[in-house]
Parts: C-alpha cells; structure tokens; sequence
C-alpha cells in the first residue's frame, strides 16, 4: 500500500503545535496589556512594580547613596525625596506612561516605566 | 509510523536549528549602566547583541577615564590641564579641531574652557550665585582663543581648564558608532545622557523632552540613522531668591545664558558636532544658531519660552507635535 503523505497523526501533532503557538501569542500580547516599573540600582534591577495593580501608596528605600524615597501609589511611581544636591529626579514627578523614566544620579538609581512607543528620548 | 517518527524528528531538527540561527543572528540586547558622571542606556540587535552591548559599555568607560575626564588622574583631559598642554593622542588633535571650529564660527560663544567659571557656579554640588568680582576673575581663566593647537600638540596658559563636558557625550556617540561599524549589528539605539545615536537602516522615532511638564515629551522626530542632542535650561538649575539659574554658561558675562530659548534640539552625522552645536545654538539664540547649524548642515528644533517650536526646513514633515500648547513656527515668523 502506497503511504500517504500525511497520516492521521501528523495532522493531530500539528494541530497541538498550533494551538500551542496561538496560546504561547496570546499570553505574550496579555502580559504587554501591563504597566510595569522598574527600580534599578547601579545597572543591576532591585525591584519591579507592576503599575497597574498599585493602588494605595508603597514605599521603597534602595541601599544606596543620598538615600532616595520611591512612593508607587495609584498607577504611578515617583522620587518622593532624595538628598541629592540638584534634585532633578524628585522634579521628574510622577512616572505613569510606558517610557517615563526618571534618573537619580549621585544615587545611580533609576525608574523606569517598560515598554514605550518611542525608540528614544533627547534632553 | 516509523516514517512517520522519522519525519518528525527531521522536521523538530530543522526548526530548532533554523531557530537557534535565526536567534543569534537577531538577538537583543539591552544594557544600562552610569558612565561620564550620567546614565546610559543601549538598545541592540543584531548579530551578536549581548556581546557588543557590553562591549559599548567599556568603550565609553574607557573614554572617560582614560581620555576626557577632568577629574580621572589617567586621563588625557587631565594630564593635558595639569601641564597646560602636551602631545596629542588619539583622536584628540580630531576633537580639539572640530571644538575650536565651532568656537571660532560662534564668535566665541561656544566655549569649552569654562571649567574655572563652572567650578565658582557649583553646578551639580552645592550651587549658588558666585560674586560678581569671582565671576570677572573666572572669566580671566578661561577663552578657548588662547589655545595654541599643533600638528599634534597643543599648548595653552596657565590656568586654563579644559572641559570636555559640552562634547563628551556625543564623542561617545561617535566612538560607538564606529565599533558598532565592526560589528553584524542591524539596528541600535543608544543614550549618553539624552545624547542619542541612531544606527541602522530604518526610521527611528526621538521624543523631544517637554520642557513644561514634569515628564514626558512634546514632540516625536522620526529620523534615519544620525546623533541627536539636546541642549536645556529646565533640568539641571538651581532657584536663588526666586529666580532660577541654569548650568548653560554665557562666556561673554560668566552668567547663565539668557535669550528666550528653553529647548534647543540638533540632528548630525556626527555626535561630537550635534553635542557641541546644541550648547553653542541655545548660547547663541535661534537667529545666530539657526545660522552656525546650517552651516555645519546640521537640522535644528529650538522652544522659546512662549512655547514656540521652531523646525529648520529638513526637519518640517519629520515632526510631530504630541503636547497641548505648542505652536509650530516659521523661523523668519
């Protein structure tokens, strides 16, 4: 008998492997729905809030210099106070949208909101 | 079923051979790291990604210490101030030409002898307004038009400080675009300090910051590859009895430059040139800065106070306004 090219079982194992690939889409495009920040600290990321689910008020204090104060509350995240001289990263006020960032540089830590529809970012 | 199982196997072969090649060839990278007294940010991909975004961050760490920090013993910058001159290395005859052309074509308002006048203002310690008489004695320490440069050494008096700070990071944009030349990397995005390179054959879209909000940014440049450079008045200042100054120095009065611009964004080829042009154009003011920029074929975006954008001709339908309030105008309007 001559075979045929595809068998009964081909077809099945294709099937799943389909199916697996449209659940394995599906999950990645959910998981980018998500408002996620990052706390970094020297490079290395110490902590990651995710934004959408932060309603009442969470505070982090990174081990570092000048001693930051980071407050997540509501869907945002902000320098709350650093005893930085210049102060720029507790200016750049609340962070929100995916591609906010704020820097702290004597303290080397950043926030950064992930995701973003701009490749970059000139100050 | 046994040639069924066979076929199988080929075909699982296949695909994650053809995967993992397909994976190293477009792999991405991201890396981030704090160099020349800021924060970097690189974004690879290409061939070979995670290797050469490690390889960038020693590039510029490289640079700085070895070659333009004033303050690292090692550095070329430092021993040159420390002697009041010396034999050039490297790219340094390269990078000392380019700075001195754009001080000549500004009539001295870009000037990268400042350091003296930077220290008395205090910016990025604890700064306040210097006397005025300080101010004057600064001032006497600085002028890039005393820099007598050679073939390959350059000489200057006692007392001068050179200061790589207007220029360091696009040099390092350039530095990076060369090694990235070496390399199978399709497309990057790196940036020094908001100095940004864009590189590989594609459009890639530039926020430039709102320098009204707290955050964010008010219009998006869609570009080639190229350096972009943005030069401010709103991040990096200090308030004294209710009136804010500004890093940004005037080198013909020792103050904070004053002349209505808030923004000045420059577009080059080369990231030494988009770097030292937006210092020099927001020194300058848009009609005299207008002009230097084009004469180094350079694009512009300069922000008024009054929330006015001004966009050279190149750049007029590769922007777009994304926050409330601002204004597109004609340069002669």
């Amino acid at each position: 008998m001559k075979d045929k090219l595809f068998r009964k079982a081909d077809i099945i194992i294709a099937a799943v492997l389909a199916a697996a690939a449209l659940c394995f889409f599906l999950w990645q495009s959910y998981g980018s729905e998500k408002t996620v920040a990052e706390i970094s600290v020297d490079g290395k990321v110490i902590e990651t809030v995710d934004l959408s689910a932060v309603t009442d008020a969470v505070t982090f204090t990174p081990e570092t210099d000048c001693h930051p104060v980071i407050v997540a509350e509501n869907g945002t995240i902000r320098f709350e106070s650093s005893d930085c001289p210049d102060k720029i990263c507790v200016r750049k006020g609340k962070l929100h949208r995916k591609g906010d960032s704020a820097v702290c540089l004597p303290a080397k830590t950043v926030i950064t909101v992930r995701g973003g529809g701009i490749d970059a970012l000139t100050y | 079923m046994k040639k069924t199982v066979i076929c199988v196997l080929i075909i699982l072969v296949a695909a994650i051979g053809a995967g993992a090649a397909y994976y190293v060839s477009n792999s991405d990278a991201e890396n981030e790291f704090f160099a020349m007294d800021t924060y970097v940010t690189a974004k690879i991909h290409g061939f070979g990604a995670p290797a050469v975004s490690e390889k960038i961050e020693e590039t510029v760490n490289t640079l700085d210490t070895s070659v333009l920090s004033r303050q690292s013993k090692d550095s070329d910058v430092f021993k040159l101030n420390k002697n009041h001159g010396g034999m050039l290395s490297g790219n340094m005859d390269s990078y000392l030409e380019t700075m001195l052309g754009i001080h000549e074509k500004s009539n001295g308002k870009y000037d990268f002898t400042l350091g003296a006048l930077s220290d008395l203002w205090g910016f990025g310690k604890k700064p306040a307004v210097p006397d005025e008489e300080k101010i004057k004695k600064a001032l006497d320490l600085c002028g890039a038009d005393k820099i007598e440069l050679g073939k390959s050494s350059v000489s200057f008096p006692k007392g001068i400080v050179l200061d790589f700070g207007s220029v360091g990071k696009g040099i390092a944009l350039d530095e990076i675009s060369s090694e990235l030349g070496r390399t199978k990397i399709k497309e990057a995005v790196v940036s020094v300090g908001g100095s940004v390179l864009l590189y590989g054959e594609k459009d890639f879209t530039v926020g430039i910051t709102d320098p009204a909000a707290e955050n964010g940014y008010m219009a998006v440049l869609t570009l080639p590859a190229c350096c972009v450079s943005t030069s401010g008045n709103y991040e990096r200042f200090f308030e004294e009895d209710g009136k804010k100054y500004h890093h940004i120095l005037n080198p013909e009065n020792g103050y904070p430059a004053d002349n209505g611009i808030v923004s000045c964004t420059v577009v080059s080829n080369r990231g030494i040139i988009s770097d030292a042009l937006s210092t020099a154009c927001f020194v300058l003011g848009i009609k005299e800065g207008r002009k230097l920029a084009e004469s180094y074929g350079c694009e512009t975006v300069f922000i008024d106070s009054k929330n006015n954008v001004y966009v050279s001709k190149g750049l007029k339908d590769r922007i777009e306004l994304t926050a409330d309030g601002y204004t597109l105008k004609n340069y002669e309007g």
